[in-house]
Order: structure tokens, then C-alpha cells, then sequence
């Protein structure tokens, strides 16, 4: 054995064997798994982008519902204010009107009394004076002038006027 | 006449050996494969054809492996070997982007990952029983020593133009025979490295494998070829990667703006 440095068709042979192998690596390696490393590359950016837009998206969104939710919150509250205001009004207006029911039942009550008041006595009234013509004329039968009589039922009537 | 017997035997042990391994029927001389005839001149064509057929295994599966990785190549979920050949790539690209401007360095990724692959693939088809490392040839060595030299200038030539040459002018005209010889030393050195590398890989596996004669040399036949198949594993890939990025620091020099 000794190292041989004839140089022969070996050595082109062996350029030749390189540059195919290097051509096909290119084509059957190299090429395809650039593309897909630059396709990764772009689908990680795309990702990424995607990502942030969604959280900005739901930044926004988030902000938004919290708005919507203060103002829900905000309308629930004079909602309850107002039926709170509402029912008071009724109430007061429920008391008034019953306030006012009562006073004039108990005005038609009173009319009620008087006119009856009114009546007995009127009735009485008849009643003593004829009551009184006829113990007037038992006590003094035939002696008593008509002018007498008169006066005697006068003062009767009188006395019964004061009686109110 | 003895001494010189025995010396002349201890020369042709690795030879015998090669011979005994050699059941592929490969011829053992240089394959003749004819003449070219310029003019009266006869310019034999010979091929070393264990080199050649082994050359033939090395891009084979390295094409083989290139095809799986390819195969396995996924933007989600990538194969192993694409994973494997993915970190290869970034590796690279990162050395070759240190060394030069990543424009011109993309011009060169082919070759470099190539360079590597095809030389450690070639390097490890020596480890192969009965494999002869196509490394472990001058001829390919200095054939592979000659892209990078070549690729030097083109290189250079591309990204400076004429302007190239100057450098061998600099930093005075007087240094223009060692900047030359300083030039050739880099195929040189490329060539003989990586061929002393894994030609003493395969005296060193022929010679442990010589020793497997029987039980009395355990120690230093199978065990010791088995610790020298690992340790040239190892060598087979810093091989590679050293011819790979000596190319890359070579052409980095050539088209280096400074």
C-alpha cells in the first residue's frame, strides 16, 4: 500500500459525483424543506398576528361589555328610584283619596244626623203643640177666650222653640 | 535480504487485508476504461473502483436520507429526520452568517450542507465491514479540495470582480509569491487532512481487525477495533465538519468587504 498521488479519472469522477449529489439534495431536499421552514415561519407570524389582533379584539369587547354593564347597572338603578318614587306617589295618593273618601262620608253622616235631628224636632214640635191644645183646652175648658188660647199655644210653641 | 522481506510484508499487510475484505469482487487495480487519443498522445481513463463504488454507497444513502428527511417535512409536526436535517440547516446558516454577509452566504448553503452531509456520509462508509471510505482516497479528497478552491474564486470573482485580485498585491506587491503559495495550501491542506484522517482510521481498523486471530488478543483486536469504530465515528464527523467549515471560513475570506 502507498499513498498514490497519480492523479486520474478518478478525481473528475469524484467532482462529477459531488455536484450530482449536491443537485439532487436541492432538488429533492434542500428546496421542499426551505419552503416549509419558510411556510412555518409564516405560520408562526400569521399566529402570532392573529393572536394579538383576537386579544385587542377582546380588549375592545371587553371594555365595551363593561360599558354595557355599567350603564345596565346604572338603568337598574333609576328603574328601582322610579318605581320606588312611583309607588310612594301611589301610596300618598291612596291615603289622600282615602283621607278624602272618609271626610265626606263623614260629612253625608253629619247631613244625615241634622236632617233627622231636623225632622224629630219638627215632629215633636207638632206633636207638643197639639199635645199641649189638648191639655190646654181639658185644663180650661170653656174658659178660656179664643185671644187666651191663642197666647196659651204661643208661648207653648215658644217653649219648645227653645228646647233646640 | 530477511529485514527486507519482512518490510516489504508489513507494506503489503493492509493491502492483504483489503484483499481478504474485498467481497464485492471490486477490480484492485485502477479500472481501465480506455484512452483518449489527442493527437499520438494516449490519455488512459482509470477509476479506482472501490473509491467509485463506494462513493456510489455514500451518495446513496445520503440521497436516501435527504428523501426521508424530505418525506417527514411538515409545517406542524416534522419528521425526525426533517427535525434533524432542520437543526443541520440552522446550524449552518448560523455558521455561514457569522463568517459572511447572510446574502451571499444563502448562495453557498447548498454546498456547505452538502459538503457535510456527503463527507461524513462518505467518511462513515469506511466503518462499514468491508467499506472503504472514498475519503480515504487522494483522488477524492483533492477532488472535493478543488469545489472549495474553485468556489474560492468564484466567489471572490462575483462579489468583487477583478478587484479580487488585488488582495494578492496587499499589503506589498513583494508578498505576491507567498500570498500564492498561501492560496494553495488551503486545497492542500483540505485535501491532506481529511485524507490522512480517514486513511489512518482504515490502516488502524485493518491493522485491529488483523490482530482478530483467535482469543489470545481480546484485548487488542475486538475490543480495541470496537474502541476505535466508536473514536472514528467521532473522527468521521469532526472531519467533516472541519473540511465544512474550513470551506465556509475560506470563501467567507474571499468575499469579505474589509
Amino acid at each position: 500500500m502507498n499513498i498514490n498521488l497519480d492523479f486520474n479519472a478518478t478525481l473528475l469522477a469524484q467532482m462529477f459525483h459531488f455536484v450530482l449529489v449536491l443537485i439532487i439534495l436541492r432538488l429533492v431536499a434542500y428546496k421542499p424543506m426551505m419552503n416549509i421552514i419558510e411556510q412555518r415561519q409564516k405560520y408562526v407570524a400569521d399566529n402570532i398576528a392573529a393572536a394579538e389582533n383576537q386579544k385587542a379584539e377582546a380588549e375592545k369587547f371587553k371594555a365595551q361589555y363593561e360599558a354595557d354593564l355599567q350603564r345596565a347597572r346604572e338603568e337598574a338603578k333609576a328603574i328601582v328610584e322610579r318605581a320606588t318614587k312611583a309607588s310612594e306617589e301611589q301610596a300618598a295618593q291612596i291615603l289622600e283619596s282615602a283621607k278624602a273618601e272618609a271626610a265626606k262620608a263623614k260629612e253625608a253622616a253629619l247631613a244625615d244626623i241634622q236632617r233627622e235631628k231636623d225632622k224629630a224636632v219638627t215632629e215633636l214640635r207638632d206633636q207638643v203643640a197639639s199635645l199641649a191644645v189638648l191639655v190646654a183646652a181639658k185644663v180650661v175648658k170653656g174658659s178660656l177666650s179664643v185671644d187666651e188660647h191663642h197666647n196659651l199655644v204661643q208661648d207653648a210653641v215658644k217653649e219648645v222653640g227653645q228646647l233646640q | 535480504m530477511a529485514a527486507e522481506h519482512g518490510h516489504h510484508e508489513e507494506v503489503d499487510f493492509i493491502t492483504q487485508m483489503h484483499h481478504n475484505l474485498n467481497i464485492w469482487g471490486l477490480p484492485e487495480e485502477p479500472w481501465h476504461l480506455g484512452d483518449i487519443m489527442v493527437g499520438s498522445l494516449h490519455i488512459p481513463i482509470e477509476l479506482n473502483a472501490a473509491t467509485v463504488f463506494f462513493t456510489w454507497v455514500a451518495m446513496a444513502l445520503t440521497i436516501l436520507i435527504a428523501l426521508v428527511a424530505a418525506r417527514g417535512a411538515d409545517v406542524k409536526r416534522p419528521g425526525k429526520m426533517a427535525a434533524m436535517f432542520e437543526l443541520l440547516f440552522d446550524f449552518w446558516r448560523g455558521l455561514i452568517n457569522q463568517s459572511m454577509d447572510p446574502k451571499k452566504g444563502a448562495h453557498i448553503f447548498s454546498l456547505v450542507v452538502t459538503f457535510f452531509l456527503f463527507l461524513l456520509m462518505c467518511n462513515l462508509v469506511g466503518l462499514l465491514p468491508t467499506g472503504v471510505a472514498p475519503t480515504a482516497d487522494t483522488q477524492t479528497t483533492f477532488a472535493f479540495a478543488m469545489i472549495t478552491f474553485s468556489m474560492i474564486f468564484i466567489m471572490g470573482i462575483k462579489y468583487k470582480g477583478a478587484k479580487y485580485f488585488k488582495h494578492y498585491l496587499q499589503p506589498y506587491p513583494f508578498f505576491l509569491p507567498i500570498v500564492i503559495i498561501e492560496d494553495l495550501a488551503k486545497p492542500l491542506t483540505l485535501a491532506f487532512r481529511l485524507f490522512g484522517n480517514m486513511k489512518g482510521k482504515e490502516i488502524m481498523i485493518l491493522a485491529l481487525l488483523g490482530l482478530i486471530t483467535g482469543t489470545a488478543h481480546w484485548a487488542g483486536g475486538f475490543l480495541g477495533n470496537v474502541i476505535w469504530l466508536l473514536f472514528s465515528i467521532f473522527v468521521s464527523a469532526i472531519q467533516a465538519f472541519v473540511f465544512t467549515i474550513l470551506t465556509v471560513a475560506y470563501i467567507g475570506v474571499a468575499v469579505d468587504d474589509h
